[in-house]
């Protein structure tokens, strides 16, 4: 019961089926399943360390400059964004030239940017709720891109209509799935 | 890249960013239902998309990729603070109506990959007709896909009520968007020369390219 419980929330929560955030990241990662499950990981890995970083510019920021979050948040991702290349510079050098692609398409997106804004309305001022939500934000992104590539070959397959074939029906694909999220809420 | 050959006015149409590359299309699938949402984002999207793109111009091509990613958003987020305020006075209610999603614009795909892969390759002023064109394109699908939302979802036009026999109020939701957004993509897809093949279309996956 625990496990349906939290399955429904995570649902309930995720962030492209009911706010439609970094669906455009899904579509450009979803060409291949290697893309997709790295691009995904590497979206989890921003949204949970960014976490960390959005709960100090939101408990340190003043009332008074909250139209500088959106400069703080991007501040924290552009540091991130220098870590992530660097670690992976020295980790494996001969596949650098692969790995950073990930790092380059998941940096500044609305599935990354999207997550650390909605963050204050998602948990407490504690930074673990904070990291927390962060982490589920990345775990829903995983979940999505796991159902879409479930449809990924339909959607694509000769039977579907030229015109309606790949993107279109995608779209319409995710429409349905979101809208039995809805439903849930 | 791919079409390096492309004319700077392709953008309205044959490229359009919302319907050939499906980018930025967040805001228009949650926020997009109807046609006061959409003044406020075309206001903020072009002022700020226009307004980074040609700061960003003058970054150093020197500089690695990731850097220039990092100042092109840098300056997105600058372009906002001023925007938000003028737009608070514009359109009063609709900003808070919008949400994140109008903070969102300012790291939309035109300034953090765009930029970089397309307009930062050509001269001054292709670029800045070709940003233009890119611009307007969607500007005039937002309009129209909120302007069609309003209407069956709500029975009205600017707020005002126009005479609907049908009301879905589900294609005011973001699962509405998603299927109406779908629609128009495939038939834009049917319309547009060359359309109807998949690899015809471009969009942020040029950054895989990097």
């Amino acid at each position: 019961m625990f496990l349906i419980t939290e399955l429904v929330a995570l649902l309930a929560s995720n962030l492209i089926l009911t706010q439609a955030l970094g669906t455009s990241t899904l579509f450009i990662a979803a060409g291949s399943k290697k893309n997709l499950l790295w691009t995904a990981i590497t979206i989890s890995v921003f949204t949970t360390l960014g976490a960390f970083g959005a709960c100090l510019v939101d408990s340190l920021l003043p009332e008074g400059m909250y139209d500088f979050r959106l400069l703080f948040y991007v501040l924290i991702i552009g540091i991130l964004y220098i870590l992530l290349l660097t670690v992976l510079y020295f980790a494996d050098r001969r596949d650098f030239s692969t790995t950073r692609k990930y790092v380059h398409v998941s940096a500044f997106n609305c599935a990354v940017m999207g997550t650390l804004f909605t963050l204050s309305d998602r948990a407490d001022t504690n930074m673990l709720d904070y990291i927390y939500a962060g982490a589920e934000a990345g775990t829903g992104f995983i979940f999505a891109a796991f159902v879409f590539t479930a449809a990924f070959s339909r959607v694509n397959s000769k039977d579907v209509p030229a015109s309606f074939r790949g993107f279109p029906a995608s779209l319409v694909y995710l429409g349905i799935i979101s809208m039995a999220i809805y439903a849930l809420n | 890249m791919r079409n390096k050959r492309i004319p700077p006015v392709e953008g309205f149409f044959r490229k359009n960013s919302v319907l050939s590359g499906l980018m930025v299309i967040s805001p228009i699938i949650v926020c997009g239902n109807t046609v006061i949402n959409a003044l406020a984002l075309i206001y903020a999207f072009s002022a700020i998309t226009f307004l980074s793109v040609m700061a960003g111009s003058f970054v150093p091509k020197k500089l690695p990729y990731g850097i220039k990613i990092i100042i092109y958003a840098i300056l997105g987020a600058l372009a906002y603070i001023p925007v938000k305020e003028a737009a608070e006075m514009f359109f009063p209610g609709v900003i808070d109506r919008i949400g994140v999603y109008f903070m969102l614009l300012a790291v939309n795909s035109l300034i953090t990959v765009q930029s970089e892969v397309k307009f930062y390759k050509m001269p001054k002023g292709k670029m800045m007709l070709s940003l233009l064109c890119h611009i307007l394109g969607f500007d005039a699908v937002l309009l129209i896909i909120s302007a069609i939302r309003e209407v069956l979802a709500y029975g009205t036009f600017c707020g005002r009520i126009v005479d609907s026999d049908i009301l879905i109020s589900g294609i005011g939701m973001p699962f509405g968007g998603f299927i109406i957004l779908g629609i128009a993509c495939g038939i834009y897809r049917y319309i547009a020369p060359s359309g109807k093949n998949t690899d015809d279309f471009g969009g942020d996956s040029d950054v895989f390219d990097y």
